[in-house]
C-alpha cells in the first residue's frame, strides 16, 4: 500500500499507465544558416499554439473556461515578443533553437521560482510546460496520448502538466496517482473537476508501479493498493458503488437553495482554514464560508505574519468566494502553540491563556489582525468572529480596538467596510449562560460546539476514559444551545453553528426547530446537510425536538434520534 | 519621451491577465514602453516581463513611451491601468 494525499473523492479500480517524462536531451550545435533555424523555430512555435488552442477548446468542452484559460496563457506567453525576440538573437548568434529556447526559459522559470508571491511562482510551471511542449516539437518526440488511453486507466505521472491533463477523459481515465502537488494543484483542482478519483505525493510512484498492473485508488483516505487481492478488491468495488449512489443523489442538490421540507431557507456555509480553501468551498457548493480559521497563516513559521501577508490571504478568500466570509481572529494557545510567540507551558492549558485571552494581552498583534481583516472587508462580505469569549467585557474590548482602527483606517483614506460585523463564537459555557447579554451587543452568534461540549461536560475528547461524556446531544450541551439561539433571535441577530454538530443528522431537526439560521460544516459535508434539511419539516423537526427535551440521558436522546433518522 | 505615474487598482494585480491585456495592447505601437517600478526597468511589451515584475494592487508604477506614437500608447496605457485592466 502507498500513502498520498486525498485529492479528488472516489474509489478507481484500473490498471496502470505511466506517463513518463521523455529524455529531452540533445547535443547543443552552432547552426550554419541561422535563417533556417529561426525559421524552424517559428515553425515549432506555430505547431505549438495550434495543439494548444485544441487542446484548450476540448477542456473548455469538458471542464470549463478556467482551465483552458491556462492553456491559453500558454499561447499568450510563447508569442511574448521579448522571449521570441531574444531567442532570435541567439539563433541568429549561431546558437540551435533547441538551446536558445532553453535558456530563455530556463531564465524565466528561475526568475518566477524565487519571486515571493504565489501566483508568480505557478507561472514557473508554465514556462516550465511551454519549454517541455516547443523542446518536444523541435527534438520530433511525441507526447503520450492520454486521449488514446484504453478504458480503465490509472494514470501514474511525476507530475502532470496542463497540456496533459487536456487530454484526459472521464471515460478512460478511471484514477489519478501523481508523485507531486496537494489538494489545491492544479492537478487536483482538475481531478475534481471531472470526478476522477485521485491520490497525488505519493513518493516514488512512477517506480514503486509497473505499466498494467492492477491497482486500487482511494481519493478520500488518500492510498494506493497495488495489486489488490481479491477480498481487497470485492470490498472496493461495494465501497465504489456505494460511493457513486450517493454523489450521483447528492448531486441533485448542487446549486440548489438550502431549504426544508416546509419551505424555510437556510444558510449553508464551510469551514476553511487556508485561504486556498476558499476554492473548494466554491467547489462544494457552499454559500459562504462560517468559519475561516487563521492559525494556519501564523504556524510552520518563525515570526508573526505582517499586516500585508495577512491582508493578501484575507482578501484572497473573500476575492475567490465573492460570498459571505466570517473570519476568526487568532484562536491560538490551548493545544495550538506557535513557538515563536514564547508562550509559557501551562498546567492547564484550555482553562488558560488562550485566544481572545491572548490577543486583548497582545494588542499589537492582535490591532495587526484586525486591521488586515477591516482592509479586506473593502474586498467581500467580511465578518470578524471572536473566539472563546467568556464575558461581555471581553466583546467591548474586541469591539473598542475595532472602532480604533476604523478611525485609523479612515484618516489614512484606507478602504473598508464601514458596517462590518463582529460577533462571538459561543463556545464556552460562560457565554452560552449569558447569551442574553451577549446578544444585545454582538452582531452575531455562531456556536462553537466542540469546545462548547468540552467545557460544559468538563471532558477532553482525547482520554478514553472520560471521552464517553463529550456529546453534543447531552441533555446540558442541548439546553445550551437553545438557549443561545433564542437570545439571538430574541435580540435579532443571526445564530449560526461552526463546530462539527452543525453536519450532524441526527443534531439537524434539533437545530431546525431550535431556529439555527446558518450551518457552517467541513466542505465534504456541503451537499448531504443540504439534503438532510430538505428532508425536515419544521412542524416534525419541532415535535422531534420537543420529545428530546423531555429525555434526560444522552443515550435515550441518542437511540431515540437514530429511530427518526 | 512622454511618461506618467500611475497607481494599479486592480485586485489581481499584474497578473497572468491584465499582464497579457496590457502587453498586447502595448505591442500595437511602435515606440518602446517601459514599466518603471521599484527602481526597475520592465520592457512593457512582453508579458513574461510585466510578470517577472511582479507588481501588486496599489503599486505605484511609472509608465514611459519613447518614439514616434507615444502620445497615443501613453493614452492607451493610461486608460487601461485606470480602467482595471479589463478584470
Amino acid at each position: 500500500m502507498l500513502n498520498g494525499i486525498p485529492a479528488s473523492d472516489g474509489i478507481g479500480i484500473g490498471n496502470v499507465l505511466i506517463i513518463e517524462e521523455h529524455s529531452l536531451e540533445y547535443t547543443p550545435k552552432t547552426v550554419e544558416n541561422p535563417d533556417a533555424e529561426s525559421q524552424r523555430f517559428r515553425n515549432a512555435v506555430d505547431e505549438f499554439c495550434k495543439n494548444t488552442l485544441e487542446q484548450a477548446n476540448n477542456l473548455r468542452k469538458s471542464t470549463g473556461d478556467k482551465e483552458a484559460e491556462i492553456l491559453e496563457g500558454h499561447i499568450a506567453i510563447i508569442k511574448d515578443p521579448y522571449l521570441c525576440g531574444e531567442i532570435e538573437k541567439q539563433i541568429s548568434d549561431g546558437q540551435c533553437a533547441e538551446s536558445a529556447l532553453e535558456y530563455m526559459c530556463d531564465m524565466f522559470i528561475s526568475m518566477f521560482s524565487a519571486a515571493d508571491d504565489e501566483l508568480t511562482k505557478q507561472r514557473a510551471a508554465d514556462v516550465r510546460d511551454i519549454k517541455t511542449g516547443v523542446l518536444s516539437i523541435l527534438l520530433g518526440v511525441q507526447e503520450v496520448n492520454i486521449n488514446l488511453a484504453p478504458s480503465d486507466t490509472v494514470l501514474v505521472a511525476k507530475e502532470l502538466t496542463p497540456s496533459m491533463t487536456a487530454g484526459i477523459n472521464k471515460d478512460n481515465i478511471v484514477g489519478i496517482i501523481t508523485e507531486t502537488g496537494g489538494k489545491t494543484s492544479h492537478s487536483a483542482i482538475l481531478a475534481r473537476a471531472l470526478e476522477i478519483p485521485a491520490v497525488l505525493s505519493v513518493e516514488n510512484a512512477v517506480s514503486l508501479l509497473s505499466a498494467g498492473q492492477q491497482v486500487v485508488v482511494d481519493g478520500m483516505e488518500g492510498i494506493v493498493i497495488n495489486s489488490p487481492d481479491e477480498a481487497q478488491l470485492e470490498s472496493y468495488e461495494q465501497k465504489r458503488s456505494a460511493f457513486l449512489t450517493e454523489r450521483r443523489e447528492l448531486e441533485n442538490y448542487r446549486g440548489r437553495k438550502t431549504v426544508s421540507a416546509s419551505g424555510e431557507e437556510y444558510e449553508l456555509f464551510c469551514n476553511i482554514g487556508k485561504p486556498d480553501d476558499a476554492i473548494k468551498a466554491v467547489e462544494s457548493d457552499g454559500e459562504g464560508v462560517g468559519l475561516f480559521r487563521t492559525e494556519f497563516l501564523f504556524m510552520d513559521r518563525n515570526s508573526i505574519p505582517t499586516e500585508d501577508e495577512q491582508f493578501e490571504a484575507y482578501k484572497k478568500a473573500a476575492l475567490i468566494l465573492k460570498k459571505p466570509l466570517i473570519i476568526r481572529t487568532l484562536d491560538i494557545g490551548g493545544d495550538k502553540d506557535l513557538p515563536y510567540l514564547g508562550l509559557a507551558k501551562e498546567e492547564n492549558p484550555f482553562m488558560g491563556f488562550r485566544a481572545i485571552r491572548y490577543c486583548l494581552k497582545n494588542r499589537d498583534l492582535f490591532k495587526t489582525q484586525l486591521r488586515a481583516i477591516l482592509r479586506a472587508s473593502a474586498f467581500g462580505d467580511v465578518k470578524i468572529m471572536l473566539p472563546l469569549i467568556t464575558t461581555v467585557d471581553e466583546l467591548r474590548e474586541g469591539k473598542a480596538l475595532v472602532e480604533e482602527i476604523k478611525s485609523e483606517l479612515r484618516e489614512k483614506e484606507i478602504k473598508f467596510n464601514e458596517n462590518i460585523q463582529v460577533g462571538v463564537m459561543v463556545e464556552t459555557s460562560s457565554a452560552a449562560v449569558i447569551a442574553d447579554l451577549l446578544a444585545k451587543e454582538a452582531d452575531f452568534f455562531s456556536i462553537g460546539t466542540n469546545d462548547l461540549t468540552g467545557y460544559t461536560m468538563a471532558c477532553d475528547r482525547g482520554n478514553s476514559d472520560v471521552s464517553y461524556l463529550y456529546s453534543a446531544l447531552q441533555p446540558s450541551v442541548l439546553r445550551l444551545i437553545k438557549h443561545i439561539i433564542e437570545c439571538g433571535i430574541k435580540n435579532g441577530i443571526s445564530v449560526g453553528m461552526c463546530g462539527e454538530a452543525a453536519a450532524n443528522q441526527m443534531m439537524i431537526p434539533l437545530l431546525i426547530s431550535f431556529g439555527l439560521t446558518e450551518f457552517s460544516v467541513s466542505v465534504p459535508s456541503v451537499l448531504k446537510v443540504r439534503k438532510t434539511i430538505s428532508l425536515w419539516t419544521k412542524q416534525e423537526a419541532d415535535k422531534v425536538a420537543e420529545k428530546v427535551m423531555l429525555m434526560s440521558s444522552e443515550k435515550e436522546i441518542f437511540d431515540y434520534l437514530k429511530t427518526v433518522i | 519621451m512622454v511618461s506618467k505615474q500611475l497607481t494599479l487598482t486592480n485586485a489581481q494585480g499584474f497578473h497572468m491577465r491584465p499582464a497579457s491585456v496590457f502587453s498586447t495592447a502595448m505591442g500595437k505601437y511602435s515606440c518602446d514602453v517601459t514599466i518603471k517600478f521599484n527602481g526597475s526597468d520592465y520592457n512593457a511589451k512582453s508579458l513574461l516581463n510585466i510578470i517577472a515584475a511582479c507588481i501588486k494592487c496599489g503599486s505605484e508604477i511609472e509608465v514611459v513611451c519613447s518614439g514616434s506614437d507615444e502620445n497615443e500608447a501613453l493614452a492607451e496605457a493610461i486608460q487601461l491601468i485606470e480602467s482595471g485592466l479589463g478584470e
